[in-house]
């Protein structure tokens, strides 16, 4: 397969995961808000396809589940009551996009018994579809930081290779502390001074405006190259030759030449964005409850009880790896061959 | 010499530079510090006052930026709130765990990374060679706090080894030889997930480097005068690729030290990482800043090793800043 | 009769930082003085370093002079702000050496050649598309050209599109910069010859800068033989041929063939 085959088949899949999580509520057999105090910490349900009797069914069906008379937080399949499988149900209330309010769900339990595919949390919500929406915020997050951070980056690469001068060292001066630093320490340290109580939709935007100003350092850096060289380039000059101002000669010339480094930083940026979400989330600095995020949801398991006992609830840290796969093929497939040796391109430590 | 006092100076400018992005970050809403101290029921009135008197919250940054820097230069990296003693002392002990994990996590990664990727650079396309990208990918593919999680889930259970802190129990009865079984039991798990996650990465570019390095032409002549391969690979290849193996370095040291943070906190092993989080939650600012100072310090510090490294391993270097 | 462009004491220096933060001052250009007559052409000879490229850059003002002045339409270039230059730049237009790197590979032919207009003028597309294909055709490519990209064409087809963008504007001087040296032989011939055209045409002067004497000798009326900086030989084409004075002349001559007509009376070398 060609290369450029195989990068839309890698582009077409990861949009398809995208479009997934958009569509969130569609696929989330449940509320993700939805508590139900009655069945803490309850395991993963089994989908079963004979039952007790020894009979086939080709509908896949569940067994209740209740606690155990004598124990707390033991579960027990009640074998009398089977809960089948339904396609396309009405269910809980979800807005795509935040817009449409739409109820049909493509496939649910029917909502008096509570179904649990992934087990639930403390507070006996389904993790599944928590783990759906929570897609959503940590995606999300990565995304428009990602963007922010390329924004920034271009901006200012492109002043400093464009204009030099004393401009370009001192922008270049301030790159290099930036990378001088682990980044998670300035991660950390510009959180740290932003007020911690707030809101889940402003702490958000918080999580998103710090992870997106941390990281625009090696962007700018690479930006910067692409513009000195371009700077260089004979129909550059040329263009110059007929009087083209320095805006016009960036905008139609140079800065079309970033485009694919840009864009393959961006696959790169991206998965490193989302687990920087996760990672301020898991130690209570990102994205607070109730709003879900891959992050907050497994912050439980930073308690003793909750990683002997629970293990479900470590999967939420298992659904980033196929968005992960999809990023880093396309940043592979981008870059192309040439260009995967140099240590300012790769890596997953920025 | 030269050489190395203009790499000192760029790495004292770096120091300097990112104590000024850290006060200048804190400074971005001063109010808003002192005011959630406000809330906090430890802290009195009269000690609030007496905080923002000594502070000088009211005075310009430059002013005290400069008194903090000139404390700084003295040792004295402030007081920190929460524990109501100086923060240099609390700091260092912290920072001693957080160097031997890090430091052991490096040598295991390049003791690895060396000689796996010159093995996988000779025989490359070859099936082993390509099973190893493989491998390396999906250990790249896993992030670092699934993996740390993970490891935790699947050890907790069979307790073969400790999941958390750095000594066990009754640590201070034991024999020398116990005491330091017993940091390196607990040293284990926090350590393998530091090198799994940054295995793959440099391994790929140490296969990347010395492949390189194979190919240039002085290699052949030297084959051609009947030197053995191992003395080829460790007298000749090496040392051509030290250029970018050497920057290499200096890049694993930052992100080891960004990953040795959320390890910390998750095998709670007691390191800068968990007291910086402790520090933020609690609105420790002199404790957050020096935290983050320290942790630079320990980066520049190390790429300046790294380039002093380079400047003794590649003689180029050496002729163009001394002599024409 | 009154030179299109006249050149006087033109001094080019850079500055180069050397190691240790030295500034040193390397002269590309030392005191070069010359003029072009409406519809003539003057060619610039000499090695690769001799400056030649830095006298075509100062001329069409892509750099800024050291010292000197070009006179071209009763104003001295050298003096003059970036905005007034802008109403001057049509009239002076450079062409450059190598077609794929003077020409934007994203960029369809069309709106290559088109350029200048969308640069200097307020006129519409449709305009702009049909002054273009005007151009296009004057250099002998087609209209259908207007849709194809760099990299479809041959070396030969992309230096006529350099040509025609710098034709566009209707300059006076055009400034050719090795314009044949990245061609094959065959090419060179055809692409001097639709020079040769379009100057009588259009009565266009020309500075053809150029390391080959023997090519110079075809196309120039006048010869400036530089070296180091400096013109070290100048005058009537047959004449710098015919005499071959000065080393540099001679090891020109050596360097590249010239035709026999050109070389009536010189002695053997």
């Amino acid at each position: 397969m060609s290369t450029r085959s195989r990068l839309l088949v890698c582009v077409a899949v990861l949009g398809a995961l995208h479009l997934g999580v958009a569509c969130a509520g569609f696929f989330a057999p449940n509320d993700p808000a939805a508590q139900d105090r009655d069945h803490p910490y309850a395991p993963p349900m089994r989908l079963h396809f004979v039952d007790a009797h020894g009979g086939l069914h080709l509908r896949p069906f569940v067994y209740a589940q209740a606690l155990r008379v004598d124990s707390f937080d033991t579960y027990e399949e009640d074998r009398a009551k089977a809960i089948p499988l339904k396609f396309f149900v009405r269910g809980a209330l979800y807005r795509v996009l935040g817009v449409l309010p739409l109820r049909v769900h493509l496939f649910g339990f029917g909502d008096d018994l509570p179904v649990y595919l992934l087990g639930s949390d403390g507070y006996g919500r389904d993790l599944l579809s928590r783990v759906l929406f929570g897609a959503q915020v940590s995606l999300l997050a990565g995304l428009i930081g990602a963007g922010l951070t390329l924004s920034i980056g271009l901006c200012v690469g492109a002043v400093a290779g464009f204009w030099g001068g004393w401009k370009d060292e001192v922008l270049m001066r301030v790159a290099e502390l930036f990378l001088a630093l682990p980044w998670i320490y300035l991660l950390f340290a510009m959180r740290a001074f932003l007020p911690l109580a707030v809101p889940p939709l402003k702490a958000f935007l918080l999580v998103v405006m710090v992870i997106g100003v941390v990281g625009w350092a090696r962007p700018a850096r690479m930006v910067r190259g692409i513009v000195l060289s371009a700077k260089e380039r004979d129909f550059v000059r040329a263009a110059r030759g007929f009087g083209a101002s320095g805006g016009y000669l960036l905008r139609r010339h140079i800065l079309p030449e970033t485009s694919s480094v840009l864009l393959t930083q961006a696959a790169i940026l991206v998965p490193q964005f989302v687990l920087a979400e996760m990672t301020l989330s898991f130690l209570g600095l990102g994205v607070p409850e109730p709003m879900p995020s891959w992050g907050n949801l497994l912050a439980s398991l930073q308690h003793y009880n909750v990683l002997v006992s629970y293990w479900w609830m470590y999967l939420p840290a298992l659904a980033m790896v196929p968005f992960f796969v999809g990023y880093l093929v396309l940043a592979s497939l981008l870059q192309g061959s040439t260009e995967a040796y140099k240590i300012e391109g790769a890596g997953s430590g920025v | 010499m030269r050489f190395v006092l203009r790499r000192l100076g760029h790495a004292a400018f770096l120091l300097v530079g990112v104590s000024v992005l850290a006060f200048f970050f804190s400074t971005l809403a001063p109010g808003n510090y002192f005011d959630e101290m406000r809330l906090n029921p430890q802290i009195s009135a009269e000690q609030l006052s007496a905080l923002r008197a000594e502070y000088q919250v009211d005075r310009p940054m430059a002013v005290r930026y400069v008194r903090w820097a000139g404390a700084v230069l003295q040792g004295d990296l402030g007081f920190s709130f929460a524990y109501d003693t100086p923060v240099a002392p609390l700091l260092w002990t912290r920072a001693r765990n957080t160097l031997l994990l890090t430091g052991t996590a490096t040598l295991l990664v390049w003791m690895l990374a060396l000689p796996l990727g010159v093995w996988s650079a000779e025989r490359l396309g070859r099936p082993v060679d390509v099973a190893l990208s493989w491998a390396t990918a999906v250990l790249l593919i896993i992030p670092d706090l699934a993996l740390a999680l993970g490891l935790l889930v699947l050890v907790v259970r069979s307790g073969w080894l400790p999941t958390g802190g750095m000594v066990s129990v009754g640590f201070d009865t034991f024999s020398v030889v116990h005491k330091l079984q017993d940091v390196a039991l607990h040293m284990v798990l926090p350590v393998t997930v530091l090198v799994a996650s940054a295995l793959p990465v440099l391994l790929r570019h140490v296969r990347a480097a010395v492949a390189e390095a194979l190919q240039a032409p002085f290699l052949r002549a030297a084959e051609g005068h009947g030197i053995s391969r191992r003395r080829l690979l460790y007298r000749y290849v090496l040392p051509a690729a030290a250029h970018p193996l050497i920057a290499l370095f200096g890049f694993s040291i930052g992100t080891l030290l960004s990953g040795s943070l959320l390890v910390e906190v998750v095998m709670s092993w007691p390191g800068l990482g968990p007291f910086l989080l402790e520090a933020i939650l609690a609105r420790d600012l002199y404790v957050v800043i020096g935290g983050v100072l320290l942790s630079t310090l320990f980066l520049v510090a190390g790429n300046f090793a790294a380039d002093l490294l380079l400047y003794w391993a590649d003689p180029r270097i050496r002729a163009e800043t001394t002599g024409r | 009769m009154e030179p299109v462009i006249r050149v006087e004491n033109l001094v080019k220096r850079y500055a180069t930082r050397g190691l240790g933060r030295r500034v040193e001052a390397f002269t590309a250009v030392d005191s070069v003085s010359f003029s072009i007559l409406p519809g003539s052409t003057l060619a610039l000879v000499g090695e690769s370093g001799s400056g030649k490229s830095s006298v075509a850059l100062c001329l069409s003002c892509l750099e800024r002079v050291t010292a000197g002045q070009i006179w071209f339409e009763g104003r001295d270039l050298s003096a003059l702000q970036e905005q007034e230059l802008r109403s001057v730049r049509p009239k002076l237009q450079l062409v450059f050496q190598d077609p794929a790197n003077s020409l934007n590979a994203r960029w369809t032919v069309g709106e290559i050649v088109a350029e200048p207009l969308l640069v200097q003028r307020r006129i519409s597309k449709r305009e702009r598309d049909a002054r273009a294909a005007q151009v296009l055709e004057q250099v002998g490519l087609g209209a259908d050209y207007l849709e194809r990209r760099p990299r479809e064409l041959s070396g030969g087809q992309r230096q006529r599109v350099a040509i025609a963008r710098a034709l566009v504007l209707e300059p006076r001087l055009l400034i050719l910069d090795e314009v044949l040296s990245a061609l094959d032989c065959s090419i060179q011939a055809q692409i001097a010859n639709l020079l040769v055209e379009m100057q009588r045409a259009y009565g266009l002067a020309y500075l053809f800068i150029t390391h080959d004497l023997g090519m110079a000798a075809h196309l120039a009326d006048e010869i400036a033989v530089m070296s180091q900086g400096k013109i070290v030989e100048q005058g009537p084409a047959a004449k710098i041929l015919r005499d071959a004075r000065s080393p540099e002349v001679r090891s020109l001559l050596g360097a590249s063939p010239v035709p026999r007509e050109a070389m009536e009376g010189v002695r053997e070398l």
